[in-house]
């Protein structure tokens, strides 16, 4: 899974630079999904609850964690499938074709079942997790529990999802658990910031005369397309972040 | 079926203007901004989810009787998504460069709050044919909506209309229009037009009906 | 073959994980249950679900909690009423003492032309930031007429009108958001023991003299109303205040009262009575206009 050898005797230094390597695609793609394309403002996912949960900030936090949080476990659960079922070249295809007598030029590919199980994957984590924090932390149910229905149809979580599959399609350049898992945790701490910071605008527009027609939703809208115009300066961070992390690290 | 639930008809006209997923009811966001930067994809994407939703309405219809309560949302959510495949399948055969450009929101039709939403409502609870004429009914009022932002979007942004051009070559292009703020600006002024309209149709309808 | 393979694979795949997650879906269910007192969702069934906030607790699942357990009073929801008590009372099992519905009174009765402006006050148009100011109104204690009350009242019983809070005893349900929301803290939550009660509509402590410099018709400290009823109103400062726990609503003191204060600010508040119904009933009243809500789009509003 991409993991840094120790490098033994031979090339101490060869691991090194690996594991650099590793770091630095690992934080780019978690700049990259947080940041410059941002879930909400870039890619148009989780507008729902975007324009739904954002009247306060202490609720647009909490929503803004119990998405992180399960897109991570969904992320976790969705890759280990994908890994081993469902991507072109899984282990699981091969080996029950190879046992079935094969031919092991064809491939057998699974990836028609993602969509369904991914969504069918989401929706008991989230039926899991959310019994799990009921019975073991109550008071953390009361803050954030009641969101986590609502969420098992954010796109966010399925978009993550399907962003983490578009990168294993290829059998040579296959995404480990650890991009995933940045991609995940990436979006989701990109989203609480989106939500969080329409959360405090729309704080102050309560107070403002706002003309009737655009109250609630549509002026919602504009502020997020203002925002969006705004992270928008983010684009070509990534090519900085790069060169400062190759000068840090090399 | 109990006489207080809409008929076939009502459900119908109600889905394109009344209820407009999009203009009243604020579905069904996510594609409606993400597509809608020109005319050929959002016509693409409302056709694939009229056909999603056409077809799981007939389904969860069907089943109805066997639905246990706590499992139903589930159990919509695996009809969708296996609809939502074969639409996808379909686009990648037939339309392989629109599928390309669409990406990842095909898919995301499964989280579509409108067809859910649709099933929970009607399909669920009454007959298959008054479940197709709703479906209809929404799938035509979200096209509509797809095609008035995707109209304004296009026009501004690339001075085409379905690819065609309709303004004068020596239009700039509003690039703004196709990218991601653009589609937030729109659709919130558009929704701003589309409330004072119904507010105004509602003040006259006030004062003409009542005695005050 | 191939098909046939990729059919079994993937038919074998989703029954797997169908079975998988059924199978640890009902093992969490089992293992992770939560005792849910039955008295809790019986209390929570019969509470109206409005979420106020009247009875002191945060919500309507927060009261139910706190009543199952058996250490709070069953009658403080004002929404739901005498009936919702007794509701409550007999599922806990426990006896009703009587009580009252009550109610808010805006003490201060002195619309905008009748007290002193001082200056015009152009900052955010809430009542607790143009509390804060100085300068704004000539009388510090009475209403500023700005509407932080009206602002918080879920059922339109409160309207500022003329520059006044008024509060439509038609619609007020006791919740006290108002009595919270008023940052001079003139309204009150007062037991209604009848339709129309008594109450002092001035919140003015100050002498004769510096009441009179900034309202018309603000009370002035006489002292008249005590010796009238001196078993039901005290007199702290400059200012009357009647004690609604010997408040008898069938004594004729009370009109003795209303008549003896020379600034008429000792005044009844309420619904109006079947005689002053009577007195109106020629004129044209106009229909108010009833919303229709219902529409094709379902309650469980989907905003998803």
């Amino acid at each position: 899974m991409g993991e840094p050898e120790a490098g033994g005797g031979e090339a101490p230094g060869r691991g090194h630079a690996l594991a650099m390597d590793t770091l630095a695609t690992l934080i780019l793609i978690f700049v990259g999904a947080a940041l410059i394309n941002n879930f909400v403002l870039h890619y148009f996912v989780g507008i729902c609850p975007f324009l739904g949960v954002s009247r306060r900030v202490d609720t647009a936090f909490g929503m803004g964690c119990a998405v992180t949080f399960v897109i991570s476990i969904a992320a976790l659960l969705n890759w280990t499938f994908t890994y081993f079922v469902l991507r072109p070249g899984a282990p699981l295809p091969a080996w029950v074709w190879a046992a079935a007598g094969g031919d092991p030029a064809t491939q057998v590919d699974l990836s028609v079942l993602s969509y369904i199980i991914y969504i069918f994957v989401i929706a008991s984590s989230v039926q899991l997790v959310e019994m799990y924090v009921r019975k073991f932390f109550p008071p953390l149910y009361r803050s954030f529990g009641v969101y986590l229905p609502l969420i098992t149809t954010n796109c966010a979580i399925l978009f993550a999802c399907l962003e983490i599959m578009k990168h294993m399609q290829d059998p040579t350049k296959v995404w480990g658990l650890h991009e995933a898992l940045a991609l995940a945790v990436g979006g989701g701490i990109g989203f609480t910031l989106a939500i969080s910071l329409m959360a405090g605008i729309r704080e102050e527009l309560d107070l403002c005369e706002v003309p009737r027609p655009l109250k609630g939703a549509g002026i919602a809208l504009i502020v997020a397309g203002i925002m969006a115009m705004a992270f928008m300066g983010f684009t070509g961070v990534d090519k900085g972040v790069h060169a400062a992390l190759s000068a840090l690290l090399r | 079926m109990p006489s207080d639930q809409p008929t076939a008809l009502e459900r119908f006209i109600n889905g394109i203007l009344p209820e407009n997923p999009i203009y009243r009811q604020l579905l069904g966001m996510c594609p409606v901004l993400a597509v809608t930067n020109g005319m050929k994809p959002a016509m693409t994407m409302a056709a694939a989810t009229a056909f999603v939703l056409i077809c799981a309405n007939v389904m969860v219809s069907l089943i109805r009787g066997l639905l246990k309560p706590h499992l139903r949302i589930l159990v919509f959510t695996l009809t969708i998504a296996t609809f939502v495949t074969i639409a996808d399948r379909l686009l990648a055969a037939y339309v392989y460069d629109m599928s390309k450009q669409l990406g990842p929101y095909v898919p995301l039709i499964i989280v579509n709050c409108i067809i859910i939403s649709r099933c929970e409502i009607c399909a669920s609870k009454q007959g298959a044919g008054v479940a197709i004429a709703d479906a209809f009914g929404m799938s035509l009022g979200f096209a509509l909506a797809l095609a008035s932002i995707a109209t304004v979007r296009e026009i501004l942004g690339s001075g085409t209309w379905l690819g065609l051009p309709v303004l004068p070559a020596g239009w700039p292009g509003w690039g703004i229009m196709v990218l991601p703020p653009g589609a937030f600006l729109t659709l919130g002024l558009l929704l701003g037009m589309a409330e004072w309209a119904s507010q105004r149709r509602a003040a006259v309808k006030r004062q003409g009906g009542g005695t005050r | 073959m191939l098909i046939t393979v990729a059919l079994a694979l993937a038919a074998g795949v989703l029954a797997l994980l169908a079975i998988a997650m059924g199978y640890a879906l009902g093992w969490a269910n089992r293992r992770f249950y939560v005792e849910v007192d039955p008295k809790v969702e019986a209390v929570l069934a019969a509470l109206p679900g409005a979420n106020c906030g009247g009875c002191g607790f945060v919500g309507c699942s927060a009261y139910a909690e706190a009543v199952a357990k058996g250490d709070t009073a069953v009658n403080l929801c004002a929404p739901g009423g005498a009936s919702c008590a007794q509701q409550l009372a007999d599922i806990m099992g426990v006896a009703l003492e009587e009580s009252f519905p009550y109610r808010a009174v805006v003490h201060c009765s002195a619309t905008r032309n009748e007290r002193l402006q001082r200056t015009e006050y152009r900052g955010e148009q809430t009542c607790t930031s143009a509390n804060l100011v100085a300068g704004v109104q000539g009388c510090i204690y009475g209403c500023l007429g700005i509407g932080d009350c009206a602002a918080a009242c879920q059922y339109d019983a409160v309207h500022v009108v003329d520059g006044l809070s008024t509060i439509d005893y038609d619609k007020c349900i006791g919740c006290g958001a108002c009595a919270r929301a008023c940052p001079r803290n003139i309204i009150t939550m007062v037991p209604f023991k009848s339709e129309r009660m008594l109450v002092v509509a001035c919140s003015n402590q100050d002498a004769a003299a510096d009441v009179r410099a900034v309202c018309m018709v603000g009370c002035i400290g006489c002292k008249a109303c005590m010796r009238a009823a001196p078993d039901l109103i005290t007199i702290e400062g400059a200012l009357p205040s009647i004690n609604y726990d010997n408040y008898d609503p069938t004594d004729e003191t009370l009109q003795k009262v209303l008549e003896k204060c020379p600034r008429k600010r000792v005044l009844f508040v309420g619904r109006p009575t079947k005689a002053e119904l009577a007195a109106v009933a020629d004129e044209e009243m106009p229909e108010p206009v009833q919303a229709d809500f219902k529409t094709t789009v379902d309650d469980t509003a989907w905003r998803g």
